[in-house]
This record gives structure tokens, C-alpha cells and sequence, in this order.
């Protein structure tokens, strides 16, 4: 195509780059059947409608909690659970929801030590198994690590942590949050419920450019060469957009604890007057990193390999970003048919 | 040979992308600085204290209406949030002395057939912790 010949289809693709944008609201997310198996508060856990269940171990996929757990079935043909599904896994979800005002009370022992353990009982009930598979993502990946660290005599056999923070020294987050003239306290007073479009602003404000021009720029490029692929980017903003708040007393434990006083790695993290040892995790491991991870950065993640307890500890570093790494266009080719084959051998086929 | 040459506007576009990927990495730099944490922190305490001037108006204007406010309506929802936190655990409850009842009720059934087994259980295999460790 000649510069004429863009110059004349300019017009058009102004009108289908708009219809583009305007529309992403109406792009269909997380359509995999599944039907809810409990609820409590705002959590529900689901459980994916399977004819072809292979392997016995069940996996429960646990989301962090500002951004909504669609991701994980973002849309047919570019889905991890789709994907796990056809693997002949036993697929559960765990969704937090989305926490109001009414939730501010709630912190993350409500998520660890309440919502991680009902799910799993109830993951335990509804498939007859003992044993499950827990995989977290993000801030799901470290609340699932405490989980494991906390309790003994948890039914989980396999923890997988998709780019999960673990120590965050040196991170960007840190140096906004965890100096002292940011007062969390008042953000989680004033708000309740931290409003979710302020964590996505300040996720985006990391690479300004990136997000706020340059993903609108290459949209446009492709529509004017004719490459664009409408339902691709369309689920990927609706998933961006969609940020629920986060309860503020989980908000002021997450900051304080996590990036003023990195308590995790410090073997300082006490949940329930119980302290969160990592060195009592014995599960099977698997850490998950991406190389261009700006929010979980990979250096932030890799304490947690030296101190698990786990004999058994597999570290996958793959190429990507915090959330391209599972959800790209990639991911599909590589990381998913990777950790299906680290699970295979521990699931009971 | 002229045909591999860049037409003059993929070179435009390449010379555009390049800058723009420079100013992206500049702006990255910008806000990994201490300055700009300093600067976000303070916008931050501002927004908050806005916000709340704003909601504490909209409350005075509710409760001088007689009408019920933001901290009324959190007040009864904290509640019911409390009501189903208890019903949870009750629930648990129940169904833990169900499986109990369950389990128990399973091994008087089957004591007289064990009585008669004489031969040791076979050891369970391991399912934790596996001796490996590996790294990709």
C-alpha cells in the first residue's frame, strides 16, 4: 500500500479504529462453561464443565486482587483454562470478586487463612480428590505461597507461582509506596475500598509511553495496514479496564507489609499470631518468571527458590511481561504447554 | 539491489519508532526517580484529601435530608458481611461432623473384616516432595 492509497483509506480506518475503542466493553471474556460450587462474601469458586478429566489432582487458579481473574480464560482459542481443560485437568477458579466499602475490614488473612482454605475444602469435596494443585498469579501467586507457609497441614500437593512477588527491594513500587511520605493509612482510610482505576493508573504509569500511547498507536498502524485483530486487542482492554477495588485493610497490609517492610522475605510475615515460614513449604514448586516483568520483577521473585523447604523446585524463566507472559500470543506455544508437562508428572495421570 | 532498500516511508516510520521507543524509555527513567515518588506521594495525599471533604459533604447533605448515607449503608452491609461469616463457619462446621460421621460410620462397618486382616498396610508412596530441583 502506497502513501496515496493509506492516505485514501484513512478515513475508514479512523472509523474502524473508534469502533475499535469504543466497543471493547462489548468484546465476550471468560465464556468457558462453568458453574459455581460456593461462594462466601464476594469470593465465588467455580469449577469448569469438563467431559475429559485425565489427570486426578484438581487445579485451583487463584487471581491477585486488583485486576478481575478472567485472564485466565480471556477468550476461546487464547485460554489458559481452555487450554488446561483439553490437557484432561479438573479446572476450579477462585474469584474474589468485586469488594465494595462494606469489605474494607477484610485483609489478607480473610484471603489466606479464610477464602484459600474453603476453596480448597470445598475443591477436596466436589472432586473426591485429597490432593489438589494450587496456582497463583501476582499478588494470587504470593497469597497462595502464604497460604502453603502457614498451614501445615494444607491438602495442596503442587504450588505454582505465576510472576509473583517475593521480595521487593530495589522494585518501582517500592520507590513510589514505600517511602515514609506516602501515607497508606489515610488511602485506605478515606477510601474503604481502594478504587481499582487508581492501582491501574499507577500499574500504567510505570511505562507511561507504552500504555498510554504507544498501544493506541500500533492499534492504529494496524488498522491502516488491515492487520488489525479486533477480538485480540478488544479482550485485552476489557480485561485492563476492568479493575475491581481492593479492600483497604488488605490495601494497607499489602504495602506495608510487602514494600515498607518486606516482611516475606524477612521471614517476618505473621498472619493469625502465625508466622509465615517459607521454609515450611514442602510442596512441588514451580516458579514461573518473565525477563521484562516491571511489575513482579524477576530478582524480586527468585528468593523464594532458595527458601522453600520443597525438595522439589523447578524455576521456568521465559521472555515476556507480567501479564503477556501467560496470556500472549506466545504463551499458547510455550509457557502453558511447559507447566502442563511439569504438572503432568505430578497430577496422576 | 533497489528493491530491499526501505520505501521512504517504512524509513519514516522506522525513524518514528525509534524515537518513540527513546521517549518511552525516558519517561521510564523519569518515574523510577526518588523526585517522582516525592511528587506522586504528594498528588496522592491531595486526591485523598479531596475526596474526602467530598464525601464528608455528601454525607452532611444525606443525613440533613433524613435520608440514608454512604457510612449508613456500609454500616448495614458490614453486618450482613458478619451474619455470612458466621453462617460459613457454621456451615463448615456441619459439614466437618458429617464427614466425621461419615468416616466413623465407614470404619464400624468395616472393623470385623480388618479384625480378620492380619497383614500389615503397604507404606502410602510419597506425593510431596520429590528429590529434584531444577532450573530452566
Amino acid at each position: 500500500m502506497n502513501a496515496l492509497e493509506r492516505m485514501a483509506r484513512s478515513p475508514i480506518a479512523a472509523l474502524e479504529f473508534a469502533n475499535i475503542v469504543l466497543t471493547e466493553r462489548d468484546a465476550q471474556i471468560a465464556v468457558t462453561p462453568k458453574d459455581v460450587v460456593w461462594t462466601h462474601r464476594t469470593t465465588t469458586l467455580y469449577r469448569y464443565r469438563s467431559t475429559r478429566r485425565a489427570y486426578a489432582v484438581p487445579v485451583l487458579l487463584v487471581f491477585a486482587l486488583i485486576n478481575r481473574p478472567d485472564i485466565f480464560d480471556l477468550r476461546p482459542g487464547n485460554s489458559f483454562v481452555e487450554f488446561l481443560l483439553d490437557e484432561g485437568y479438573d479446572v476450579f477458579l477462585l474469584d474474589w470478586g468485586v469488594p465494595d466499602e462494606a469489605d474494607a475490614d477484610l485483609g489478607l488473612e480473610h484471603y489466606v487463612c479464610d477464602e484459600i482454605p474453603s476453596a480448597l475444602r470445598e475443591v477436596r469435596r466436589v472432586s473426591g480428590q485429597e490432593e489438589a494443585t494450587l496456582l497463583g498469579w501476582c499478588i494470587g501467586g504470593t497469597l497462595s505461597l502464604l497460604h502453603c507457609a502457614l498451614d501445615p497441614s494444607t491438602t495442596v500437593r503442587n504450588l505454582v507461582l505465576l510472576t509473583t512477588p517475593i521480595d521487593t527491594t530495589g522494585s518501582l513500587y517500592s520507590t513510589w509506596v514505600a517511602r515514609d511520605s506516602f501515607d497508606v493509612d489515610r488511602v485506605a482510610d478515606v477510601y474503604g475500598a481502594v478504587p481499582g482505576r487508581t492501582v491501574d493508573w499507577a500499574n500504567k504509569l510505570m511505562k507511561p509511553v507504552t500504555n498510554y500511547w504507544t498501544t493506541y498507536r500500533r492499534l492504529w498502524q494496524q488498522v491502516l495496514d488491515g492487520e488489525a485483530r479486533r477480538d485480540a486487542y478488544q479482550a485485552m482492554a476489557k480485561w485492563v479496564a476492568d479493575n475491581p477495588p481492593f479492600p483497604g485493610r488488605a490495601y494497607r497490609e499489602w504495602i506495608t507489609w510487602m514494600y515498607k517492610e518486606n516482611r516475606l522475605v524477612r521471614g517476618r510475615m505473621r498472619l493469625r499470631e502465625r508466622r509465615a515460614d517459607l521454609s515450611a513449604v514442602e510442596q512441588n514448586v514451580l516458579v514461573v518468571t518473565a525477563g521484562a516483568d516491571h511489575i513482579a520483577p524477576r530478582e524480586g521473585t527468585l528468593p523464594v527458590l532458595d527458601q522453600v523447604g520443597s525438595a522439589d523446585v523447578t524455576h521456568l524463566d521465559r521472555p515476556g511481561g507480567h501479564i503477556g507472559l501467560m496470556a500472549g500470543s506466545k504463551a499458547r506455544k510455550e509457557v502453558w504447554p511447559n507447566i502442563a508437562e511439569w504438572l503432568g508428572e505430578r497430577s496422576d495421570a | 539491489m533497489a528493491e530491499d532498500r526501505p520505501s521512504p516511508e517504512q524509513e519514516v516510520r522506522r525513524l518514528y519508532e525509534e524515537a518513540e521507543a527513546r521517549v518511552g524509555k525516558a519517561a521510564e527513567r523519569v518515574v523510577s526517580r526518588d523526585s517522582f515518588g516525592e511528587l506522586l506521594a504528594m498528588a496522592t495525599e491531595n486526591v485523598v484529601a479531596l475526596t474526602r471533604m467530598g464525601f464528608d459533604a455528601m454525607d452532611l447533605v444525606w443525613s440533613n435530608l433524613r435520608l440514608a448515607g454512604r457510612r449508613d449503608i456500609t454500616r448495614l452491609a458490614r453486618q450482613l458481611g458478619r451474619t455470612e461469616d458466621k453462617l460459613e463457619l457454621v456451615l463448615q462446621e456441619v459439614e466437618r461432623l458429617r464427614d466425621q460421621f461419615e468416616r466413623e460410620k465407614k470404619a464400624a462397618a468395616s472393623a470385623p473384616a480388618k479384625a480378620d486382616d492380619a497383614k500389615p498396610a503397604a507404606a502410602k508412596p510419597a506425593t510431596r516432595g520429590r528429590s529434584q530441583r531444577s532450573s530452566t
